[in-house]
């Protein structure tokens, strides 16, 4: 199957590499012949050099066989083209990265649909909420929502002295019965495990807990977390990113927000859009600055800058001034497979916001939505069961499993329910599963009829 | 970083078992043939796949992908080994008894230079090896034609991603270009565009020659190799329909398969707008008219430098010239090296034209070898330039081709070929007169080999053969050979020290 990306960019090479690897014949375009180049040399793809917004490009890249086209160059309007051009020749599925809000609006004159866009991808949106979640839950290093947003999916790092360490996953659940959760995968060193109930925790795992909302505080207890709030923020950087998190926490009691940007005019700018965050002008780099203004007495510090070397570096300043929490904005993703072992507490990436959009339209049908986290190999897909599919003969203790795959939860009609051995899965349900790469097909096969 | 050793021997073990898989066809032609020699491709051939297997046994799990290092280092040693194994059969029927002259042919097989050292020195002349052989030097013709690796590429999906690496050192032209956007399926594409061309020219040739000389030709016409199974290569069938069909087909392999691919796509008009074809078209006909007069009898009359021992007094009708006219511009041009007629005899005029055909090669992404009619495309472009740059010197003048501006990095990649080219035959012709042949020779030898050829003035007229080249001459013929079907670059790389260092 065809799919064009236009845009080369960092983002654009990931989403080609991406469509590549699950067997896409994929075409890159961009004005760029630099950028064409870098994807020529790394992927098995073809390059087209040209403008997006021009038909006779997108003919050359083979439009009229595509069934999916993604635009993500760094220009709203060249995607938006793009994109409706796509949708006049015929091309099954769009998505357009798009910055401004226009569209994303409820209330909005101009809806995607009337550009022939399936879908708006917003990595700064995504981005920003990300790190507006990662804030909101103290103790975490990932937080991410499945079905809609009733479950969460919390990441976080063991403590030395967590009391949870040498126990087996069984013991955690049977101590405490009222409390529904379950762990879902280990990052241990480069390795993932889906664990089995057997699998004892080690210092320094990183690991995925499932549980409702309302018994997050609960579980972070048991594992010896503590869930507490943190109320000082400071934010290096007033990108778009910048000022969504500055502005979405700003909004919530109890948080004091600084946000400290080096360019007047727009640090002025911002000053007057966001009038309950502190705004100073100053560059990141200059600690005196940030000690000055109280660096060390903050609960938390996002770096989003454009500058990734400068964001890596200003967090473990702070976190060497002992600041609880630290998010940085690594834009290449090369430093993120460090990033925990050099004491970072989270990191976060444009790309994945993406990436999570189109392999969404690659599992497509009866897969409902995925996402992916860093420093996890599994992915988390929502999945249908099929009538008749093999999942659906007995409860779950009784079926077997393939090793690299897990029910996290099961959605039936409203009911959502945490999957245990004695989980049946009706045909319709919709489960949410954790599956390693090499396990997919089987996992789909098992839900397909 | 520095080369991958493990995954450089892989890849040619892979390529080794290829050739031992293709080895069993003249097998099965000498097999059918009745010929006793059938042994030495069998065994050679299983040797080559024992070889195959055991690399491929031993590979390493972790193999990881193929850098522009591993691209260049598999390409050049894939040729180097696999004319050393396509050698055996030569010595091991007995057919040769010197392993320099199995080499030497099998490299001029491979590169499609269709040099041969049959026919001369004690070697036995062309109609008296057997079938199975002639096979084999038609095949292995029609394998590096478009390119052994590119097969492989095709075949196996296993190279992956560092494909484009290899595809790229082995095309030949500027830049290559994927035509789709998976490197196995452009291969793939190629392929069969020149299996389907070639299996057309077997159908058009069979009525005429029979199925034997059909295949053969068919092959060493599509690689632009040059090996007939006749000691008077094209010329003793003495048919005209034969050398049109030829002349045609010759014409086909040195055009781009970019093109036949858009052509067969129905994108006629973009490939009739392409600068490079109508260059090409141009130059042919412009060299089979000026032969086709200067061989004409009326006209011959009148060129005022035909003096001496003439033997030659032209063709008496136009069309008879005509025909030895296109197929020689044909011939030459496209770097096939088919002989129809003793061009060494005609008058100095058309000799010229002869020669400079020598340096022009055929289109990029062709089977043909030679500079490529690119690359004068774009000297002459940016020559022009240049000139125009002295009248305004402030002006800003890209290079056009199409309507696309050729970028400087494929412009300076251009110059620095011509430079190399024309260095490489310069030393070439040094030594190969250090090794007592006389100028014409040792510069026909060197210009010839490094185009892919095949006959060359002298001593090495399209009637004569290389049997009588000293040895150390052979070996070296062999690598201008390779070098020049892999575009030097390729070649000339594995002998920077930077390269084998960190």
């Amino acid at each position: 199957m065809r799919a064009i990306v236009i845009g080369a960019g960092v983002v654009g090479y990931d989403v080609a590499k991406l469509l590549s690897h699950a067997e896409h014949d994929v075409v890159v375009v961009d004005v760029n012949q630099d950028a064409l180049a870098r994807v020529n040399d790394k992927l098995d793809v073809m390059t087209v050099c040209g403008n997006g917004t021009s038909t006779a490009v997108l003919e050359e890249a083979g439009i009229q066989d595509a069934r999916i086209i993604v635009a993500v160059t760094a220009i709203d309007e060249v995607n938006i083209i793009a994109c409706m051009l796509a949708d006049r020749l015929g091309v099954e599925t769009t998505i357009a990265r798009v910055r401004s809000e226009e569209l994303s609006r409820k209330q909005t004159v101009l809806k995607p649909s009337d550009f022939g866009i399936d879908l708006i991808i917003h990595p700064e949106e995504s981005t920003a909420a990300e790190v507006t979640r990662l804030i909101r839950r103290a103790s975490a290093t990932d937080v991410l929502m499945l079905a809609d947003e009733r479950l969460h999916l919390v990441g976080l790092r063991l403590d030395p002295d967590s009391p949870a360490i040498g126990r087996t996953l069984i013991d955690l659940v049977s101590d405490t019965p009222n409390i529904k959760f379950r762990v879902m995968a280990i990052a241990r060193g480069i390795r993932t495990i889906l664990p089995g109930g057997r699998e004892r925790l080690r210092k320094n795992d990183q690991i995925f807990v499932l549980a409702r909302p309302k018994d997050i505080p609960a579980v972070m207890e048991i594992l010896g977390k503590s869930d507490q709030k943190l109320e000082d923020i400071m934010i290096l950087g007033g990108t778009d990113i910048g000022a969504r998190v500055a502005l979405q926490l700003s909004q919530e009691k109890d948080k004091r927000v600084k946000l400290v940007e080096s360019n007047r005019a727009r640090a002025e700018e911002l000053a007057e859009e966001l009038s309950s965050v502190l705004v100073i002008h100053g560059e990141g780099t200059d600690i005196d600055l940030l000690v000055r203004e109280g660096l060390s007495e903050m609960d938390a510090f996002v770096a989003v800058t454009d500058d990734e070397e400068s964001n890596l570096v200003t967090c473990l300043l702070a976190k060497h001034l002992r600041v609880r929490k630290t998010v940085a904005l690594l834009s290449n993703g090369a430093y993120i497979p460090i990033s925990q072992s050099i004491g970072l507490d989270a990191a976060v990436n444009k790309k994945l916001a993406v990436s999570r959009e189109v392999i969404r339209f690659l599992r497509g049908k009866h897969v409902k939505s995925v996402a992916n986290v860093h420093g996890l190999d599994a992915e988390i897909l929502e999945i249908e069961a099929a009538p008749m599919s093999a999942i659906t003969k007995d409860i779950l203790m009784n079926i077997d499993l393939p090793e690299g795959l897990l029910i996290a939860a099961v959605m039936k009609g409203d009911d959502l329910e945490i999957a245990t051995g004695l989980t049946q899965i009706t045909p319709g349900a919709r489960a949410y599963i954790f599956v390693l790469p090499d396990t997919l097909e089987i996992a789909e096969q098992l839900f397909a009829n | 970083m520095v080369l991958n050793i493990r995954a450089v021997i892989f890849t040619l073990g892979i390529l080794v078992l290829f050739l031992g898989v293709a080895l069993l066809l003249p097998m099965l032609v000498a097999l059918f043939y009745g010929e006793p020699e059938w042994w030495a491709f069998g065994v050679t051939a299983l040797g080559s796949i024992a070889l195959g297997l055991l690399s491929w046994f031993r590979r390493d799990e972790k193999r990881s992908e193929l850098q522009i290092r591993e691209g260049f280092a598999i390409v050049a040693f894939a040729w180097v080994v696999l004319s050393i194994v396509g050698a055996f059969p030569f010595i091991l029927g007995g057919v040769l008894e010197s392993y320099t002259d199995a080499f030497f042919e099998t490299m001029s097989a491979f590169s499609t230079t269709g040099a041969t050292i049959f026919g001369g020195g004690g070697n036995p002349d062309i109609e008296e090896i057997p079938k199975a052989f002639l096979f084999w030097r038609s095949l292995a013709h029609w394998l590096g034609g478009m390119g052994i690796i590119v097969l492989t590429l095709a075949i196996l999906p296993l190279l992956g991603v560092g494909g484009m690496q290899l595809y790229k050192a082995e095309v030949p032209g500027p830049s290559a270009d994927k035509l789709t956007p998976r490197i196995q399926e452009t291969a793939k594409r190629l392929w069969l565009i020149y299996v389907g061309i070639t299996v057309a020219e077997i159908f058009l040739l069979m009525p005429a020659m029979g199925p034997f000389d059909a295949v053969n030709h068919a092959f060493a016409t599509m690689a632009t190799g040059g090996f007939s199974t006749k000691n008077g290569s094209i010329g003793q069938f003495g048919s005209a329909y034969i050398e049109w069909v030829i002349t045609v087909f010759m014409f086909l392999a040195g055009v781009n398969f970019a093109l036949h691919f858009r052509l067969l796509r129905g994108k006629t008009i973009t490939v009739f707008r392409d600068t490079e074809l109508r260059v090409y078209v141009g130059i042919m006909a412009v060299a089979t008219l000026l032969i086709t007069f200067g061989t004409w009898s009326p006209v011959l009359a009148y060129l005022p430098s035909f003096q001496g021992d003439a033997v030659f007094e032209g063709y008496a009708s136009i069309s008879e010239a005509l025909r030895y006219g296109a197929f020689q511009a044909a011939a030459i041009i496209t770097t096939t090296g088919f002989g129809t007629a003793d061009y060494e005899i005609w008058p100095p005029m058309v000799i010229g034209v002869i020669f400079l055909c020598f340096f022009i090669g055929g289109m990029a992404g062709s089977t043909g070898g030679g500079v490529k009619v690119i690359r004068h495309v774009l000297m002459f472009k940016n020559s022009f330039k240049e000139v125009k740059q002295l009248i305004h010197p402030q002006a800003v003048i890209p290079i056009r081709l199409g309507d696309r501006v050729v970028s400087q990095d494929v412009m300076k990649n251009v110059l620095s070929f011509i430079v190399l080219y024309l260095g490489l035959i310069g030393v070439g012709t040094l030594v190969m007169a250090f090794f007592g042949l006389d100028l014409l020779t040792a510069f026909g030898a060197t210009v010839s080999s490094v185009g892919n050829v095949g006959p060359a003035f002298g001593t090495l007229g399209p009637t004569e053969n290389y049997a009588h080249i000293p040895m150390a001459g052979k070996w070296v013929l062999s690598f201008l050979m390779m070098a020049g079907r892999l575009e030097i670059f390729t070649v000339i790389i594995i002998f920077v020290p930077a390269f084998w260092r960190r």
